[in-house]
């Protein structure tokens, strides 16, 4: 067990964790943001994925011994006082979700996608989406709501 | 009164006449009269103390003064929309304002009857009784404000949670009528709506839980936390039927924030298995993952899908070759598909504590009855000491059908008394401790004689040893041909098996329809026009419950014109016949399930090189009155890739009686680039009470791409996956 500082959503946290721990389980167990799932634990399935720097990473593979200074954004962090951002009011007007589970992962790499290419094309979208995987199958309507917030 | 539990709540504090009340709604019926809120202890206990001016008929339904209207949801939320849909049909009756309702997830009470949300079965199996429930509580606001203005209850209307008497003008809003609706006797019998005057079903209506899924703020079964609690992980054979011979529970302990460890055994229902509790999930499933274990593996080690596969082409064999009409062209083909895990995205878990000789349970279930009646058989505790807290769930699927998660979870839980405790399974254990979707196999024999008619039908299907998954030689297209013919043989197994969405018709009806395109083609006709005359010689009137699996029939009669209907629909929308190159082509296939009828049309290229893309599905959806359109639109594109995900990638394979895949780099679920850019649904405008429809859209899908394949390539898929298929052609 050691000691560890992470910044998560702009706040700064203090854990003591086995250093092993990945960051997933740290943001869900050590500081119950549970936003960030968990589905496979091999980076297969990209529900837990984050953002660090800005950069969208799965979670679950990333050891907090080896976080270092990044700065963590999780799905909680996204709405800026209470505010959606365009892709999450986007998401629930075109009701992308089923069962939901896999959405904050979804989101959180569309988010990175935007950022990096703000008019993506469908390609774009395939290509940046490919790791985060819908059970429920609602691609079509995750497309849908990419286009639709690049769009606003 | 048999049926009746003991008590309906876990700390059931109902006087005798309300407990009677809430029995008779057990019974069947509804729930009329009770002032009680139901949603768990805590609200009993508020509702106990409340001042009664809050107005509520029964157990759905809950209006306050200030006009606040609250709705109770009483199935489980897994992806199908019933959260959303079912309050629906309670505020569509109520006559109130959709945006103006509060939604709360129902516990396991039997006072709201079905609760299992189980074969496409939460919309249809809540359709009346909602209805009802709703129409009575308008019925009743409107006697209140009757009698407020001395007026004729039948001069008066309702819109928008007021009640309105148009003559005089006046209105009344429903919370100014609480106290005096909750003091009149309940209607013994009310009219619901005319489906026809309808205003908010059939509307758009996004998902109540949705800012909260886009937020993070959802909460399903694996994010439940409770004041002290432990987390724990369980260990059991990978080989089915294995049991734990020897472990050191002192190395257990040993791994980092490993609090205990002990071994789980001879407990009804329950594998065992070896559980360890830590301080954290991580290091749960860290020691888990660690620890070695000595299994007593059993006589199951020595399955394997291979031996099934010999077993399988046995039993055909020694069945014998039915005979075809002399002068007729003879078709014989075998189908394969293999097991199925559910792999939903949340894996199985299970929060419990045991308390005060009470066992509470946070459950992401489809079933909460059937996960209680586990836990008292398991551990021998009555109903009432059992209290099932219901969250959203991960998935379904069918998978949380069965409840052996939070029999696991309750058995650690009775260990640790005192002390609530989270169990999580690892996704290697999800995947190796699964209900799957049976194999089967198909071994058709066909005839078409020199007209093109089909002159015979003979299916021998064999599956493993399981009650789910079989075949129904009485359906469509069975039941239009003279000397058709199904057998059915199982080869004997101990590979769990369940339910997997559309159980049976998910491989069944791939199988059938795929035989039904090679029978068009044997028979030289455009298979619309050839699927078209076999639904043209089904007999008018079926027998009631005369359904098969394989194109036609779960849930009642076939109505052939229905599904002529969507399948012209599908053709039109679809553009069916227009000429294609080679290399591009469309395919067909229909399904009759959970009373609803479907017809898809898929539309292929595949490379010369043989890389296969779908450009579009086109489906046309008869299932009756839909509720919400947003929500059935999205299971109907759902539930097509699913069921053609499964048939492009996936496969479970037996091998030493243990399941080989262990998580999704074996097991590669549809992924964003191989989903079509146009998925579009087309429904046909109905008023009759709504079907299932989580599940009917699934079979049709892989068979419609499969003969879309042919069409493009004239190469067949026989054998399920089809990812490694050669499709190359020139």
């Amino acid at each position: 067990m050691s000691s560890y500082q992470l910044n998560v959503n702009g706040t700064v946290h203090t854990v003591d964790v086995t250093g092993n721990t990945p960051l997933l389980w740290v943001l869900r167990d050590t500081l119950g943001l549970v936003g960030t799932k968990y589905g496979c634990g091999i980076g297969e399935c990209g529900a837990c994925t984050v953002h660090l720097d800005g950069v969208a990473m799965k979670s679950c593979g990333t050891a907090i011994k080896d976080l270092g200074s990044a700065k963590v954004t999780t799905i909680e962090g996204l709405a800026r006082d209470g505010r959606l951002t365009a892709l999450q009011q986007a998401w629930c007007t075109l009701d992308v979700s089923q069962c939901g589970y896999c959405q904050g992962g979804q989101i959180m790499c569309a988010t990175a996608l935007l950022a990096a290419k703000p008019k993506p094309t469908d390609a774009d979208i395939d290509k940046a989406m490919s790791d985060n995987l819908c059970r429920c199958a609602t691609y079509t309507r995750i497309r849908q709501a990419i286009h639709a917030a690049a769009g606003a | 009164m048999s049926a009746i539990p003991e008590s309906p709540t876990p700390s059931a504090s109902l006087d005798r006449r309300s407990f009677l009340k809430v029995s008779a709604l057990a019974g069947g019926g509804l729930l009329i009269g009770t002032y009680f809120r139901w949603g768990g202890a805590t609200a009993l206990a508020e509702a106990v103390t409340a001042t009664p001016v809050n107005f509520a008929p029964n157990v759905f339904i809950s209006i306050a003064p200030d006009g606040a209207v609250s709705l109770i949801a009483p199935n489980s939320e897994m992806g199908q929309g019933a959260k959303t849909a079912l309050p629906m049909i309670l505020a569509e009756e109520l006559d109130v304002s959709w945006d103006k309702v509060t939604i709360s997830q129902a516990d396991l009470n039997p006072a709201y009857g079905r609760q299992s949300a189980v074969g496409s079965g939460s919309t249809p199996g809540n359709y009346a009784p909602l209805r009802q429930a709703g129409a009575t509580a308008r019925a009743m606001l409107v006697a209140a404000a009757a009698e407020t203005w001395s007026v004729p209850a039948g001069e008066c209307t309702t819109a928008n949670g007021t009640v309105i008497h148009a003559a005089s003008t006046r209105r009344l809003p429903y919370g100014d009528l609480t106290a005096r609706a909750a003091a009149l006797p309940v209607p013994t019998s009310v009219t619901p709506k005319d489906p026809k005057d309808f205003k908010l079903l059939g509307t758009r209506v996004a998902g109540v839980d949705n800012e909260k899924i886009v937020t993070g703020q959802a909460l399903y079964g694996i994010d439940q936390h409770q004041p002290g609690m432990v987390y724990a992980a369980f260990v059991k054979c990978p080989v089915f039927g294995g049991k734990v011979a020897s472990v050191s529970l002192d190395d257990a302990k040993k791994f980092p924030g490993v609090k205990d460890a002990f071994v789980l055994d001879g407990i009804g229902g329950l594998t065992s298995g070896v559980a360890i509790i830590a301080d954290s999930t991580w290091n749960a499933f860290y020691a888990a993952s660690n620890l070695k274990v000595q299994w007593e593996e059993g006589e199951g080690v020595s399955q394997s899908s291979e031996d099934f596969a010999k077993q399988a082409q046995a039993l055909a064999t020694a069945a014998g070759g039915p005979t075809v009409p002399e002068g007729a062209k003879s078709l014989n083909a075998t189908y394969h598909y293999p097991f199925l895990a559910h792999a939903t995205l949340e894996p199985q878990n299970c929060t419990a504590l045991f308390k005060d000789g009470l066992i509470e349970m946070w459950c992401p279930t489809q079933m909460p009855s059937s996960g209680q009646r586990l836990v008292t058989q398991g551990l021998g505790l009555p109903a009432s000491k059992v209290v099932v807290h219901v969250t959203r769930l991960g998935g379904g699927f069918g998978r949380r059908g069965s409840n052996e998660f939070s029999l696991e979870a309750a058995a650690i839980a009775h260990r640790l008394e005192g002390t609530p405790v989270k169990l999580t399974w690892m996704r290697e254990q999800d995947f190796q401790h699964d209900n799957y979707r049976s194999n089967g196999w198909h071994f058709f024999t066909g005839g078409v004689d020199g007209a093109g008619k089909v002159v015979a039908l003979h299916d021998h299907f064999v599956k493993v040893q399981g009650q789910v998954g079989g075949m129904n030689g009485g359906g469509f297209p069975f039941n239009v041909m003279a000397g058709s013919r199904v057998e059915s043989s199982q080869i004997p197994a101990s590979i769990p098996t369940g339910y997997w969405r559309a159980p049976g018709d998910n491989g069944n009806v791939w199988a059938v329809q795929s035989f039904v395109d090679e029978l068009a083609h044997a028979a030289g006709k455009d298979p619309l026009a050839f699927t078209l005359d076999l639904l043209a010689a089904v007999p008018a009137a079926p027998p009631p419950g005369a359904g098969g699996r394989g194109g036609g029939g779960r849930g009642g009669g076939f109505a052939a014109s229905k599904m002529v209907a969507v399948l012209k629909l599908a053709a039109e929308k679809a553009g069916w016949g227009t000429p294609r190159p080679k290399g591009e082509g469309q395919g067909l296939a229909i399904c009759n399930a959970n009373g609803a009828y479907v017809a898809i049309i898929a539309d292929v290229s595949v490379s010369p090189a043989g890389v296969l893309t779908i450009h579009k599905l086109t489906a046309a959806v008869d299932a009756g009155l839909i509720v919400n359109l947003s929500s059935a639109e999205n299971q109907v594109q759902g539930s097509m890739l699913d069921g053609i995900g499964a048939a492009w990638f996936l496969k479970v394979t037996i091998d030493r009686g243990s399941v080989a895949q262990a998580n999704f780099d074996d097991y590669a679920l549809l992924g964003m680039a191989n989903s079509p850019p146009v998925v579009d649904v087309h429904f046909v405008p109905s008023l009759a009470p709504p079907t299932g429809l989580g599940e009917p859209a699934l079979p049709p899908a892989a068979p419609a791409v499969c003969n879309a394949i042919f069409a493009a390539t004239g190469k067949r898929i026989r054998t399920l996956p089809f990812a490694g298929e050669d499709l190359k052609w020139s």
